[in-house]
C-alpha cells in the first residue's frame, strides 16, 4: 500500500461523508422553501377576522374562511367516526388471523385500496351517493375521505398488535379471560399508542385531500353544518380561490394554505408526542 | 390421607399430524409440588399445557384422553372455568405493562369485569403479595407499573396474579429459566410455602431444580411417560436406565 | 430459609443424637464396669440396635441430600465429615457393647489393685471426655476443643503402651489374676481404639470448619 494510494482512498471517503451530508440537508429544503413560501404569503392575511368570517362576495373587502374551517373538520370527523371502528376492527382480525384466507384477501384489497388515486374514490363516491340522492354532500365526501383512511388505520392496526408478544395474549387467557376481553382489556389498551398513532396519521394524510371532494362535498360560500348538504372544506376554497382571478380571493387562498400547512405540522408532531408519551413499556 | 387432584389416563396430544404426548398416565396428588422433567421436545411443556387447556389454542392442535381435576372431566368443562380453577406461570414474566402492581395482582377480577369492594380488593392484593413474599418489597409501589420490577420480583408479582383467583392447581412452565440465580432461589423457596394451600406442578428442564423443589418427579422422554416417582427415589436409585442416563447426563 | 439449610440443620441434630446416644453407652458401659452391674450392661448390649439403626438413617439422609441438592463448600464437607464422623460414632457404640459383654461374662469383678495398677478407670474417663469434647465441638463449631482432643489421644496412648509392662509385672506377683487382666488388657486396647476413633471425628470436624485435613499428617496441639 502506498501512502499515495492510502491519501487518495481517505479523500474519497470523507468525500463521501461531505455528500451525504449536503444530501441530507437537500431534503429538508423543501419543508423549508415551502413552509417560508407559504408562512410569507399567508401570514399577514391571518387574523380573528379571517377565521370566523365567510367569503364575502368578489369585490367586498374582508371576508374569511370560516365555512371552509368548520367544514373541513366536520367531514373529518364524520370520515374518522365511520373509518376508525372498521380499520381497527379489522386490523384486529387480521392480527390475530395471520393465514385465514379472508385475512390474506384483507390484506391485499387493503394494499390496492391505498394504491387507488384519490380521485377515483372521489367518482366512486359520487356515483354511490350523489347520483343517487341528486345532490351533493358532506357526507359523500365523509365517505370518500373513510374510504382513503381506512388502509392505513388497518394496516397501523394490524402491525402494531403484531409487534406485541405472545406472552401478554397468553398471561391474560391463562387468568380465564374469554377472548373478547383479551383483546379489549390487554391487547389494545397495550397497543394503544400505536394505534391511535395510525389514526392520527390517517386524519393528517386526509386533511389535504382535494380531490375526493370535488364532486361529493363540492363546496359552498355559505357555512353550512349540514351533513345533506354541500359542504365548503379547506382545499376545496384552496382550489377554488387559488384559481380565480380575483385577488382577494387569492389572499384567501394563502391564508387557508397557510392554516391547512400548520394543521398538518401540528397534527404530526401532535402524533409523536401521544405515540412517546403513551407508549407502553414491554 | 392422599388424595388425587388431578389424574390423566390415556393421554395424549398432538400438533397436526405430530404426534408429541403418548399415553400418559399419572395421578397428581394434593398439595404436593410436581416436577415434570426431560430433555427439550419431550413433550412435558405440551403435557402441561393441556392440563389447562391452552394446548388446544394452537391452530391444528388436538388431543384426547381423560383428563380429570378432582374426578370431573377437564375437556368437558368450559375453559374458562378450568382455567379459573388451574392457573398457570411463564416462562418469561409478562405482568401487564400498562397496569400498575396492584392492578396486576387483580387482573383476573378486574379485567374480567368483575366488580369487588374496595376492601375486598385490598385484601386479596395484600393477601396474594404476602403469599409471594413481595408484599414487604412493594406494598409502598402499588401505583407503580410493574414493568420497573426486577426480573424475580416480576416472576413473583405474575405467581401473585394467578394465586390471586384462588386456582386449585398452579402450572409453572419452567418458571426460573429466564432469572438469575439468586432470583430463582427466591423463587423456589415460594414453591415450598405455596404448596401448602395450592398444588403444584413445574415443568424444568433443570434437574437440580426438579431435585430442590419437588416431593415427585415425573421424567418424560420422546413424548412418553417413562418413570414417576418420590424425587428421592428418582435421584438416588431410579428404576428406568433412560432415568438414569438423563440425569446423570449420559444422553448425547 | 433455603431448603437444603433446613435438610442440614436436621441432619445435625440427627448427629448430635447419634452423638448423646453413643456417649451414654460409653458411660454406662464404664458404670457397669465400676460397679460390676450385669443388668446395666445388658441395658447397653440392647441399646446397640438403636445405634445401628441410627448410623443407616444418617448414612440415608446424607445419600439423599447428595443427591437432591448438590451441595457445595463447606456444605459439602460438612456432609462428607458427617458421613465419616457417623461410622466413628457407630464403631464406639460397638465397642462399648463390647465392654458390656465383657462385664456380662466375667465371672467375678476386677481386683482393685488390678485397676489402678493399669490406671484403666483414669483411661476410661479420658476417653468419654474425649467423645464429649468432640460432641461440643461438632455443636459449637469449635476448633480449638476439636485441636485439645489429640492431646487427650497421647494421654491414653501413653496409658495402653504401658499396659503390657505394668500387666506383666503384676502377673508375675499375682498369677492368679491372670484371666482378669487378659479381660482388662482387651478393655485397654478398645478403650485405645475408642480414643483414635474419637480423634478421627476430631480430624473431621477440622476438615468441615476449616477445609485443613489432618489426617495422616504430624498434629501440633
Amino acid at each position: 500500500m502506498h501512502a499515495s494510494n492510502v491519501k487518495y482512498r481517505l479523500g474519497k471517503s470523507y468525500g463521501f461523508q461531505i455528500l451525504t451530508y449536503v444530501l441530507a440537508f437537500a431534503c429538508v429544503i423543501p419543508l423549508l422553501a415551502i413552509l417560508f413560501f407559504i408562512i410569507k404569503a399567508g401570514i399577514t392575511k391571518i387574523n380573528w377576522h379571517f377565521l370566523v368570517n365567510v367569503p364575502k362576495p368578489v369585490g367586498e373587502t374582508g371576508g374569511g374562511i370560516a365555512n371552509a374551517l368548520v367544514g373541513s373538520i366536520l367531514i373529518i370527523i364524520v370520515a374518522a367516526i365511520i373509518a376508525i371502528p372498521i380499520g381497527i376492527l379489522a386490523g384486529i382480525y387480521l392480527s390475530e388471523n395471520r393465514k385465514s384466507r379472508l385475512a390474506y384477501w384483507c390484506r391485499l384489497s387493503t394494499d390496492i385500496l391505498q394504491g387507488v388515486p384519490s380521485i377515483v374514490i372521489g367518482i366512486v363516491a359520487y356515483f354511490w351517493l350523489v347520483k343517487p340522492l341528486g345532490k351533493f354532500s358532506a357526507l359523500s365526501g365523509s365517505v370518500a375521505l373513510a374510504i382513503m383512511m381506512l388502509p392505513i388505520v388497518v394496516r397501523s392496526t394490524e402491525e402494531t398488535l403484531k409487534l406485541l408478544p405472545d406472552s401478554l395474549k397468553e398471561a391474560a387467557l391463562a387468568l380465564g379471560m374469554p377472548f373478547h376481553r383479551v383483546i379489549f382489556k390487554v391487547i389494545v389498551p397495550v397497543g394503544i399508542s400505536g394505534i391511535l398513532s395510525g389514526v392520527m396519521l390517517s386524519i393528517a394524510r386526509i386533511t389535504g385531500e382535494t380531490a375526493p371532494l370535488l364532486f361529493t362535498a363540492f363546496g359552498n360560500p355559505y357555512l353550512s353544518t349540514n351533513l345533506t348538504q354541500p359542504m365548503q372544506s379547506l382545499p376545496l376554497l384552496i382550489f377554488n380561490y387559488a384559481t380565480s382571478p380575483y385577488n382577494d380571493w387569492h389572499d384567501l387562498a394563502w391564508g387557508a394554505s397557510l392554516i391547512l400547512l400548520l394543521w398538518v405540522l401540528f397534527l404530526n408532531i401532535f402524533t409523536k408526542l401521544i405515540t412517546r408519551k403513551w407508549k407502553v413499556q414491554l | 390421607m392422599e388424595s388425587t387432584i388431578i389424574k390423566s389416563r390415556n393421554f395424549n396430544a398432538s400438533f397436526g399430524t405430530n404426534h408429541v404426548v403418548k399415553n400418559v398416565n399419572i395421578d397428581i396428588p394434593r398439595n404436593h409440588v410436581i416436577a415434570v422433567m426431560g430433555p427439550s421436545g419431550c413433550g412435558k411443556t405440551t403435557y402441561l399445557r393441556c392440563i389447562n387447556r391452552m394446548h388446544e389454542l394452537i391452530p391444528g392442535a388436538t388431543c384426547n384422553g381423560e383428563m380429570k381435576l378432582n374426578d370431573e372431566n377437564i375437556y368437558e368443562m368450559h375453559p374458562i372455568f378450568v382455567r379459573l380453577k388451574i392457573g398457570m406461570v411463564f416462562q418469561r414474566p409478562n405482568p401487564f405493562p400498562n397496569l400498575s402492581i396492584y392492578d396486576n395482582v387483580i387482573a383476573g377480577y378486574k379485567l374480567n369485569g368483575v366488580k369487588l369492594p374496595k376492601a375486598e380488593r385490598d385484601r386479596i392484593v395484600e393477601h396474594s403479595l404476602t403469599r409471594v413474599a413481595l408484599w414487604n418489597e412493594v406494598k409502598d409501589s402499588l401505583n407503580k407499573k410493574g414493568s420497573f420490577l426486577s426480573g424475580g420480583q416480576q416472576q413473583r408479582l405474575c405467581i401473585a396474579r394467578a394465586v390471586a383467583m384462588e386456582p386449585e392447581v398452579l402450572l409453572f412452565d419452567e418458571p426460573t429459566s429466564a432469572l438469575d440465580p439468586i432470583s430463582t432461589s427466591t423463587v423456589e423457596e415460594l414453591f415450598h410455602e405455596l404448596k401448602v394451600n395450592y398444588t403444584l406442578i413445574i415443568v424444568t428442564h433443570n434437574m437440580q431444580q426438579a431435585a430442590r423443589v419437588s416431593d415427585k418427579t415425573a421424567f418424560f422422554y420422546m413424548g412418553e411417560l417413562v418413570e414417576y416417582d418420590e424425587t428421592k427415589i428418582m435421584f438416588t436409585n431410579p428404576k428406568d436406565n433412560r432415568t438414569q442416563n438423563y440425569i446423570t447426563g449420559r444422553f448425547s | 430459609m433455603a431448603q437444603i439449610e433446613t435438610e442440614l440443620q436436621l441432619l445435625k441434630t440427627e448427629a448430635v443424637n447419634m452423638w448423646t446416644l453413643v456417649n451414654s453407652q460409653l458411660s454406662k458401659a464404664r458404670q457397669a464396669f465400676l460397679n460390676f452391674d450385669k443388668d446395666l450392661a445388658r441395658e447397653v448390649v440392647l441399646k446397640e440396635k438403636r445405634v445401628n439403626g441410627s448410623e443407616l438413617k444418617i448414612d440415608r439422609d446424607c445419600e439423599n441430600i447428595f443427591a437432591l441438592f448438590c451441595p457445595v463448600a463447606i456444605d459439602l464437607r460438612f456432609l462428607l465429615a458427617v458421613l465419616k464422623i457417623n461410622s466413628n460414632l457407630e464403631r464406639i457404640g460397638d465397642i462399648a457393647e463390647g465392654i458390656a459383654k465383657y462385664i456380662i461374662d466375667a465371672e467375678v469383678p476386677f481386683s482393685k489393685e488390678l485397676l489402678e495398677v493399669t490406671r484403666v478407670l483414669p483411661m476410661y474417663e479420658e476417653a468419654v471426655n474425649m467423645l464429649e469434647d468432640t460432641q461440643a465441638a461438632f455443636e459449637k463449631e469449635d476448633t480449638i476443643l476439636a485441636r485439645s482432643v489429640f492431646k487427650k489421644d497421647d494421654f491414653l496412648d501413653g496409658i495402653n503402651k504401658a499396659s503390657n509392662k505394668v500387666l506383666e509385672n503384676h502377673l508375675k506377683e499375682h498369677p492368679e489374676d491372670t484371666p482378669q487382666a487378659l479381660w482388662l488388657l482387651s478393655i485397654i486396647r478398645k478403650l485405645e481404639r475408642v480414643g483414635d476413633q474419637s480423634k478421627n471425628v476430631a480430624e473431621e470436624i477440622i476438615f468441615y470448619l476449616e477445609a485443613k485435613v489432618l489426617k495422616h499428617s504430624k498434629k501440633f496441639a
